[in-house]
Parts: structure tokens; C-alpha cells; sequence
């Protein structure tokens, strides 16, 4: 009697909880096992098929591709957002401050089909910098193109350097004032000071940050769709077009390069949810 | 000035200018004639305007976008409260669970997620593939954890235990602690979930284009098919879809400085 009452409580209250679970269930990882399940086989046979055909110098140039333009917007949003937060969190101007990090917190959220417009009004053939820099003698075209992946790198920019300023405030705000101080008083330099001290215990946070960032460019498809169209060799694009059927290939294909991009972008988002609940506890 | 205040002051414009310069110059190019060989717009004029909003497919997609993103708020408001009070009250231990299926989104790229429902629903018998129904349930998986995190520290914040047990002593049921109790005291947490279940839903491009694609045509869609084709429209297009993202995002600001605490969000890529 008081086993089964036992039992009945530790298992029925997840009963509470079954529609959640189906939901999950039947949108995220049935589909996800299903599309793993096709990329892994050939007429019911186990296969690596679909990989070795994804390994093709074509798809291994959008890999790399996307690996570039991920690496460095994170890298310049780590670098620039950390350089920004930290003229932010300095500034006396406590209303300028809360207009910056509203601003941040806004702009992270932009992204798609307005930001690509607002780029190629600015940066565009025609556009009003492309135009102002030709005034003063600087002719951008044709050796830079908005429509290609350097144009890209300046347009995710905008939700990336915001997010990274959101994310290494706290860090900075960890940093404290003593700590300078002390390291002046010990007869460093504040440029010793940034590179012995400071830097190593932001550290972690920079990692984590530049993880985030990355993950974050590398998953996206709208605003390289909306500027580029497929002009600029994506994996995300190639897949799209895979998905839209205007390239015959094996549907196959297109899940296990899936697949591949599926398994760069957890393992950035497991380092980044890895490095970040342990600065936390650090903190704690 | 101190060489440290210049500097700080330098680094603060210079990030403005690149923050605000794309939206400005997209609104002038929205209201200009033709500023496209000039330094300055040749003229001032409504007629983009004017002419994008004159079109019923500019309220049908606007339409389109604010029942998908209120479809997608409904039903996870429906899914996501009873869930979060109940993991918090009974099942604490479900936790890790809960929160690997709500941040489903952050680990996989839209366009995966869009081929995996694809390739699921074309082998099961369940006509939703191509149906907006099966974009409202992408945009629940995208923007779950949007709803999931406000909740939760709402109700972090409030003691739901004792005043489950006192509902309880006063006789109420657990569908009237939930909605008579709990919801009204997780209000500003709920306020704050739908706001950013919204401006990601009414921002979503790269589900919609591959789920649905032109049988139901949202805002961003629309935008897109203009950027290629009249880049003045486009312009005004973008200015809205601007607009609509500041207002969200000033409410949230609003909600969160009020109490709560607040959830950045990735929206729109």
C-alpha cells in the first residue's frame, strides 16, 4: 500500500506534463530522427553514402564559406562589441547609457529582410555611403560588393555587435575597480593591467561570447538570402534551394548536410551554455 | 577633454552612427524621389507610400503576420503556463528535460528545422504540410523559449507555492488556482512572453519561405518579393517592418523595467 502510493507519486504528476512532451515530441525530434534516419540510409540499408557525396569540393566551398563569414563577424562583434560595452559602462551619462544598452537590446533583434534593404540603400551600387565616399574620392565599386560575403560581414554586424555588447556587460560590470588599482600600484602599466589581468578573467566570457556569435551567424538564412539571393554560396542558402526543389539532387543530400550544420551549430551552443553556467557559478 | 573621455566619446559615435544611419537613410530613401546619383535626394514625396499601402496584398500579408504571430502566442500560452506552473510545483525534477525541448531553437539553423518538419509530415498522413498550420508549429518550437523564460522567472518570482496551498484550503480547484491565482500574479511575465513571441513571429522569414512559401504570404515575404522588384516600395516596406520591431521592443522594455527581468531574443535571421 504505502509502496504503491509511492510509485503513483513519483510518476503521475509527469502525466501533468504529457502535452508538452508530445508537442516536443512531434515537432522537434521526430522530424529531427526522421531526417537524421534518411541522411544514414539507402533503399532500407545503412549507409555513409549521402555524407561522402557531401564531402563534393561544391558543398565543401559552402562550408567553408559560411565558416568564414561566421568566424569573422563573431570575431569583429566579439573584438568591437567588447570595445563598445566597455565605452558604455564608463560613460558618466547614466542616460546615455540607458539609451545605448535600449538601443542594443532592440537592434539584436533586427535582422532579415529590413536590415539586407537598409544595407543595400546604404552600401548598394547606388547607395548614399557608396555615394558620399565617391564625393571624396573613395570609389568602393566595383572592388567591394554589398551582394557578396564581405558585404555580408557588415550587415550581420548589426545584430552582432549588439548582442556581444549584451552579453560581456555583466563581465565588464565583474571587473573591478580595485583590481586596477592594485595592478597600478604593483608598478603595471594600464596596457599590462588590460593583458594581464583584465583579458584573462574576461576570458571565458570572450569564448563564450564569440561561441553565441558564431552560432548565430552561421544558422542564418534570411538576411543572406534577402541581400545576396544565391549569389553568395551558403550552406543555409544551399540547403534552402535543395529544399525548394530548384536544384535536382538527392533529397537525401540535403538532410545529411543538414545533418553536418545541425552538429557544428550544437556543438557552439553546448560550449556556449557550458562556458557561460560556469562564469556564472564562478561569480556566484 | 581627457584623451580617455575622447576616445570613449569617439567609440560611442562611431557605434550610433552605425546603428542609426541604416534606418535613416532607408526612411529618406522611402520619402525621396530618386536619390540615387546625388548626394542629397533629388525630392521629397509620399507616392511610395502611397502606392504600397494602396495594394490589398499590403493588408493581406499584414493580416497574414499578426494572425500567425497571435496564433503562435495563443497556443503557447495554452501549452507553456500549465506546463511551467506545474513543473515548478510538482515535477521539479522534469526541469532539464523542459528546458532542452524549449531551447531546441538555439542549437538548430531555421532552414534544418524547416526540412526536418518537411520531411516528417510528407511521410505521415496528416495534412499540414503546406498549411499555415505548420508554420504556427515551427513558430512555437522558434519562439518557445521566448515564452518559456519570462514564465519561468515570473513565477520564480512569486511565492506559488504558498498561495497554491492557500486556494487549496479555500476549496478552489487546479483550473481556478491556475487562472484565478497564478496567471494574474505572472502577468507582467506573460506580457513580456507574448511581446517576444510576437516581434519573432512577425519578423519570421526563413520558416515561412520554405514551409508555406507564396500560398500564405506574411509581411517579410512580401518585403523580399519587393526588394527585387521596386526598391522605393521596398524601402517603405522595411521602414514598417522597422517600426513595428521598435514599438515591441520599447513595450518589452517598458514591461521588464516594471518588474521582471528580461530575456534577449534572436529574431529574424
Amino acid at each position: 500500500m504505502q509502496r504503491s502510493k509511492r510509485l503513483y507519486n513519483s510518476w503521475v504528476p509527469w502525466l501533468g506534463l504529457l502535452p508538452f512532451f508530445i508537442f516536443g515530441l512531434a515537432f522537434e525530434l521526430m522530424p529531427l530522427l526522421t531526417t537524421i534516419r534518411s541522411s544514414l540510409t539507402s533503399k532500407g540499408q545503412l549507409t555513409f553514402e549521402f555524407y561522402r557525396q557531401a564531402m563534393d569540393p561544391l558543398f565543401l566551398r559552402s562550408f567553408s564559406n559560411t565558416l568564414k563569414l561566421s568566424t569573422n563577424t563573431a570575431l569583429l562583434g566579439v573584438v568591437f562589441g567588447t570595445i563598445v560595452a566597455y565605452a558604455i559602462i564608463t560613460t558618466r551619462n547614466k542616460f546615455l547609457q540607458n539609451v545605448l544598452i535600449a538601443l542594443s537590446d532592440v537592434s539584436t533583434n533586427f535582422g532579415g529582410a529590413p536590415l539586407a534593404f537598409a544595407f543595400i540603400v546604404i552600401l548598394g551600387s547606388t547607395g548614399v555611403i557608396t555615394l558620399l565616399l565617391k564625393e571624396i574620392g573613395i570609389h568602393l565599386y566595383p572592388n567591394f560588393r554589398i551582394y557578396s560575403i564581405s558585404g555580408l560581414t557588415i550587415a550581420y554586424l548589426y545584430f552582432q555587435l549588439p548582442l556581444m555588447i549584451l552579453l560581456i556587460i555583466p563581465s565588464l560590470l565583474g571587473l573591478k575597480r580595485e583590481w586596477h588599482e592594485a595592478a597600478i600600484n604593483l608598478g603595471a602599466s594600464t596596457f599590462q593591467y588590460w593583458v594581464r589581468v583584465a583579458l584573462p578573467i574576461l576570458f571565458p566570457s570572450l569564448l563564450s561570447g564569440f561561441l553565441l556569435l558564431f552560432a548565430n551567424s552561421f544558422g542564418a538564412y534570411a538576411t543572406a538570402w534577402t541581400l545576396t539571393g544565391s549569389d553568395v554560396d551558403l550552406i543555409t542558402i544551399r540547403i534552402a534551394a535543395l529544399i525548394r526543389g530548384e536544384v535536382q539532387l538527392a533529397p537525401e543530400l540535403a538532410d545529411a548536410l543538414s545533418i553536418i550544420s545541425l552538429l557544428v551549430m550544437l556543438a557552439c551552443v553546448i560550449g556556449y551554455t557550458w562556458l557561460s553556467n560556469r562564469t556564472r557559478k564562478g561569480k556566484a | 577633454m581627457k584623451p580617455q573621455a575622447v576616445w570613449r566619446t569617439s567609440v560611442i559615435f562611431v557605434f550610433l552612427l552605425f546603428m542609426i544611419v541604416p534606418v535613416i537613410a532607408t526612411f529618406m530613401f522611402s520619402i525621396s524621389t530618386r536619390w540615387d546619383r546625388t548626394l542629397w535626394p533629388e525630392g521629397l514625396t509620399l507616392e511610395w507610400w502611397k502606392a504600397v499601402t494602396s495594394r490589398g496584398a499590403f493588408f493581406l500579408t499584414l493580416k497574414n503576420s499578426f494572425l500567425a504571430s497571435f496564433a503562435t502566442m495563443l497556443c503557447l500560452l495554452a501549452l507553456v503556463t500549465p506546463t511551467t506552473y506545474w513543473m515548478k510545483l510538482r515535477v521539479p525534477k522534469s526541469k532539464p528535460i523542459i528546458e532542452m525541448v524549449t531551447t531546441f531553437s538555439f542549437g538548430v539553423p531555421g532552414v534544418v528545422l524547416a526540412l526536418a518538419l518537411i520531411r516528417f509530415y510528407s511521410k505521415i498522413p496528416l495534412p499540414i504540410i503546406n498549411h499555415p498550420a505548420i508554420l504556427v508549429a515551427a513558430c512555437m518550437v522558434l519562439s518557445l523559449p521566448f515564452m518559456y523564460r519570462p514564465l519561468v522567472n515570473a513565477l520564480e518570482a512569486i511565492d506559488f507555492r504558498v498561495l497554491t496551498e492557500a486556494a487549496q484550503s479555500l476549496g478552489a480547484n487546479g483550473w481556478s488556482i491556475l487562472t484565478r491565482v497564478i496567471i494574474p500574479n505572472i502577468m507582467p511575465g506573460i506580457i513580456n512572453g507574448c511581446l517576444l513571441v510576437f516581434s519573432t513571429v512577425f519578423s519570421e522569414y526563413t520558416l515561412t519561405n520554405l514551409l508555406v512559401g507564396t500560398r500564405f504570404k506574411t509581411f517579410p515575404i512580401y518585403l523580399v518579393e519587393y526588394t527585387r522588384q521596386d526598391g522605393r516600395q521596398a524601402s517603405a516596406l522595411a521602414v514598417i517592418s522597422f517600426v513595428v520591431a521598435w514599438i515591441t521592443s520599447l513595450l518589452i522594455i517598458l514591461v521588464t523595467s516594471k518588474g521582471g527581468q528580461k530575456t534577449t531574443h534572436l529574431a529574424g535571421r
